[in-house]
């Protein structure tokens, strides 16, 4: 029981805000990751200035800087983060993909090219063919820009950005037919875009004002088990709702058709978790915390799973590690102090 | 579940990433972007120069729309165009000014304005003596001669119905809707509006483009309605969420009547949207004219012309639909002029709050490119964006881009400052090579006053070779922006008088080639959000001291004027070639 109060203790000060220890580093990095994860990229901004203040020759606080400026459209600030990230790291291929994606919005396309097809081979992001596909067509090759825009086509099938852009390039080449496809393909996958957020918001709404299982049929037609996205969607919503029982399906259907989601594995495990199934917990918040080993809110569930496991002494770093992202949490500090009392006395 | 869970479960997953934000930004489409980087100014001089001088001209009576304060619906927030025209063909543009009234009853004073130039930088109001006084919620209007007469006449869009005025010659005009067969049933919210002869027989026909259907009774107001909210903050609804409409075609009989050809056209075909500002052109340069509608949150239409009196859609082939993700945007003005001087008429269109505006290249063959980032447009994305225009308003040769804005949400701006319901003008100038830059404080005071407007109107009021700017503020008086241009930078007018064409000139384009450059200007019957510009042609010439014209006529024919001395206005005659140059007084 005493365990129990504990893990509760735990998982709730992993959501608040409590101002009390002085913030490290990883502190201001873990809160900042959990931010851009929330997309609060003002506050995350804030938090990532912090840390880098902290520790300016620290190359990962320094990207994942650069990434939250740049999704704030604050691009000068951005390549100048990038930049210094690739001084104290060396070259990198992530850093050389949003490099070139800095220079196509600032309309530099020789440079987007040069960056980007230096990466093309082994992108480091599903859309880089995408996004040199349209440096190609912006600089006036509109032949080599189709051309990737085709690759990019066959990696994204589901992103109608990727087909507009392609059929625009079509009817600009005078291929009439090509083009019609690609709009046919296009409004479609838009259409499909567009009832999926009202299938969301109808699902939403139901789960709000009534049972789980009135809302069944409602949210069933956000179901589609072959969009990974869409079933971690949906595993979120029933989970929001407190249907873990109903989570469980779509998210392990997620994690199957994209084991690199760490979306979905977070979910998955959070339900298990919420669902006190502990032991089938641990492998996706491992999976999770593997894939995101500075988000605060995985290490910390792991941290709180392996303790309900007993296994304490695996709980110890791993709790020790959230405790780093997130030490303003004093629940967690004050388990900590029992496991460490309890691991010095062995 | 406690609030504790809720927290862990709203901390944990992102799974909603790609869900779009469209009920955060109200019923509006928005990218939600923030604007570029500006780049360093250029530090070259611009030479034009405005002052609002619309209260010393005369232009005192508020434009009333809706409540001073508030805005529960969103009849109250579109708001409505504004037009310069020549009504009593005295050389001199007169000014047209739609209003709205207030849903509580008639307002003392709210009705739409004629105001006939003084000839010395004043207007008199001659509304009444005109027989125009009307209040209503007027929205656009289109300037043209449907019955050829040699005398313009009005049409104006209306919530609940359109009305048609044929000017009389003498003054004055009279109402002829009922008699011209466009009155329709039931209550409808006509919006854009254009003269086009579509089928070239030498009459205008007509276009209307319709928004959404309301009704007081049936749409919530402001706060009622939860799913409402811009950042949070109730606001009026719509028009996601309202009943969109189709637009209409009418065909001009010749007789003082017309046709409702919408269906027979194709025009009825398309998939209802939330149409707004219509403008006319050749745009595939085929002689025949197109008719392209700005959308707000539906993709934007382009209706082709067959050539057989029937349109094809062919927005979103064209590239004129949507941005270049393939999102709607939420298209309010539309602006048409040649910005890259390649003798094609390229589009811009102005959106909502946090995205940008859209210039689209014409690349021929009806396909336009995007390039709005490309041309630097990308550094402004703060305000709501309304009337446009694509005109030379400093004579240098290269045409620059003016929107005017305001926001549609005045609830907003108490909790979010950066939200501000009167927001300034916006100027771009040409830097030539496609690229533009925005001039925050180089062109005059009255560029950075803030106002919530929509319409706005382009022409030489005070006939001194430059374009001044009139503009419709909600519940405020207009301004008119006069333009004063410095330096030795040259001009030249045109206008056209058709003989087996309408006698309006509108579908011609007249393209004219001066100093090795080569700009294609379209005479148009309606521009910018709901309004309507002076239509004879501006061109600056920069030093050019002549300038060759190709004028290709609405019938299909077309003529050239060669070696036209700068610094005029020639009037050209189908047919005839230049039938008068006058000189302008400065």
């Amino acid at each position: 029981m005493i365990r129990r109060v504990a893990i509760s203790l735990l998982i709730a000060a992993s959501m608040c805000a409590a101002q009390t220890a002085q913030p490290t580093v990883e502190a201001h990095f873990g809160r900042a990751t959990q931010l851009m994860q929330e997309h609060s990229y003002e506050a995350a901004a804030a938090e990532f200035e912090q840390a880098v203040t902290a520790s300016p020759a620290d190359p990962r606080v320094q990207f994942q800087y650069a990434v939250c400026l740049l999704a704030l459209g604050r691009n000068d600030e951005a390549r100048t983060h990038f930049e210094q990230a690739r001084k104290l790291s060396g070259e990198s291929r992530y850093i050389t993909y949003y490099l070139g994606r800095l220079d196509l919005l600032s309309n530099d396309y020789t440079s987007a090219i040069q960056r980007l097809s230096s990466v093309a081979d082994d992108p480091p992001a599903p859309d880089t063919a995408f996004h040199l596909g349209v440096a190609y067509i912006s600089s006036g090759d509109l032949a080599a820009g189709t051309k990737w825009l085709e690759r990019a086509a066959k990696l994204l099938p589901r992103d109608y950005r990727v087909h507009y852009r392609l059929a625009r390039a079509y009817s600009s080449a005078g291929r009439e037919k090509d083009a019609d496809r690609e709009y046919q393909l296009y409004t479609q996958l838009r259409d499909a875009h567009k009832n999926t957020e009202k299938d969301v918001r109808d699902c939403a709404g139901a789960l709000q004002s009534g049972p789980p299982s009135a809302a069944r049929e409602m949210c069933h037609r956000v179901y589609d088990p072959n969009d990974p996205e869409k079933l971690t969607l949906l595993g979120q919503l029933f989970g929001d709702a407190g249907a873990f029982e109903e989570s469980l399906d779509p998210l392990k259907r997620a994690v199957q058709l994209d084991p690199k989601s760490f979306d979905a594995w977070h979910n998955l495990g959070l339900t298990y978790f919420r669902l006190q199934q502990y032991a089938q917990a641990r492998a996706p918040l491992e999976t999770a915390v593997a894939l995101r080993p500075e988000f605060y809110g995985s290490a910390v569930l792991l941290g709180a799973t392996l303790y309900m496991l007993g296994e304490d002494e695996a709980a110890l770093p791993v709790l020790e590690r959230a405790h780093r992202l997130n030490p303003s949490d004093a629940q967690t500090t004050e388990v900590l102090e029992k496991l460490r009392a309890s691991h010095q006395k062995r | 579940m406690t609030r504790r869970e809720f927290l862990a479960i709203l901390a944990a997953g992102t799974a909603g990433a790609g869900i779009s934000r469209a009920q955060d930004l109200g019923g509006m489409a928005s990218r939600g972007i923030k604007p570029q980087p500006r780049g360093k100014p250029s530090g070259l001089p611009f030479h034009a120069h405005f002052t609002d001088i619309a209260a010393k001209a005369g232009l005192h009576a508020p434009v009333i729309y809706g409540p001073p304060d508030r805005m529960d619906y969103i009849l109250e927030s579109m708001g409505c165009g504004v037009a310069f025209l020549d009504y009593d063909n005295d050389g001199w543009l007169d000014i047209f000014l739609l209003s709205g009234t207030r849903r509580e009853g008639p307002v003392d004073g709210a009705t739409n304005r004629l105001y006939k130039n003084n000839r010395d930088g004043t207007f008199t109001d001659v509304t009444a003596k005109a027989g125009l006084i009307r209040q209503g919620w007027a929205c656009g209007v289109t300037v043209g001669d449907y019955n050829n007469d040699g005398f313009d006449d009005l049409f104006i869009t209306a919530w609940p119905q359109n009305i048609l005025y044929r000017n009389n010659g003498d003054g004055t005009f009279t109402d002829v809707t009922k008699t011209a067969g466009l009155l329709h049933p039931g209550n409808r919210w006509g919006t854009g509006c254009t003269w086009v002869d579509y089928d070239r027989d030498g009459r205008l026909d007509l276009f209307v483009s319709n928004y959404v259907v309301f009704d007081f009774d049936k749409i919530p107001p402001t706060g009622k309605d939860p799913r409402c909210n811009f950042k949070g903050v109730p606001v009026n609804c719509g028009p996601r969420g309202l009943v969109p409409e189709r637009p209409m075609l009418y065909h001009n009989n010749g007789d003082g009547t017309f046709t409702d050809v919408t269906e027979r056209s194709g025009v009825g075909a398309v998939a209802p949207g939330y149409g707004l500002t219509a403008i006319a052109a050749d745009f595939d340069g085929d002689g025949w004219q197109e008719i392209y509608v700005a959308c707000d949150s539906t993709p934007s239409l382009l209706f082709q012309n067959r050539g057989d009196g029937t349109f094809a859609e062919r927005g979103m082939q064209s590239g004129l639909a949507v941005n270049e993700d393939g999102n709607e945007q939420a298209g309010m003005g539309i602006a048409v002029g040649d910005f890259n001087l390649d003798g094609q008429m390229d589009v811009l269109k102005t959106h909502f709050t946090e995205d940008t505006v859209a210039l689209y290249r014409n690349a021929g063959r009806l396909v336009f490119d995007d390039v709005t980032l490309r041309a630097g447009l990308g550094v402004e994305t703060r305000y709501v964006s309304w009337g446009d225009g694509m005109f030379d308003l400093d004579n240098d040769g290269l045409p620059d881009l003016f929107w005017v804005t305001g926001s549609v949400f005045p609830e907003v701006e108490q909790k979010h400052p950066e939200f501000a319901h009167k927001t300034p003008r916006v100027l771009f100038r040409n830097l030539g090579g496609g690229r533009f830059e925005e001039l925050l404080d180089a062109a005059g005071p009255a560029v950075a006053e803030p106002h919530s407007s929509r319409g706005v109107a382009f022409g030489d009021f005070d006939n001194d070779g430059d374009l001044d700017i009139l503009i419709m503020n909600i519940n405020e008086p207009p301004s008119l922006l006069r333009n004063d241009v410095s330096g030795d930078a040259r001009w030249l007018k045109v206008k056209l008088v058709g003989t087996r064409s309408n006698t309006s000139a509108i579908g011609a384009v007249v393209t004219a080639v001066y100093g090795g450059r080569r700009q294609a200007q379209p005479v148009l019957a309606a521009s910018g959000y709901l309004s309507a510009n002076d239509r004879r042609l501006h061109f600056g010439l920069g030093e050019a001291a002549t300038a060759d014209l190709e004028i290709a006529w609405p019938n299909g024919t077309r003529e050239q004027v060669k070696g036209v001395q700068a610094d005029q206005l020639v009037t050209v005659k189908e047919g005839a070639g230049v039938i008068s140059r006058e000189r302008f007084k400065r």
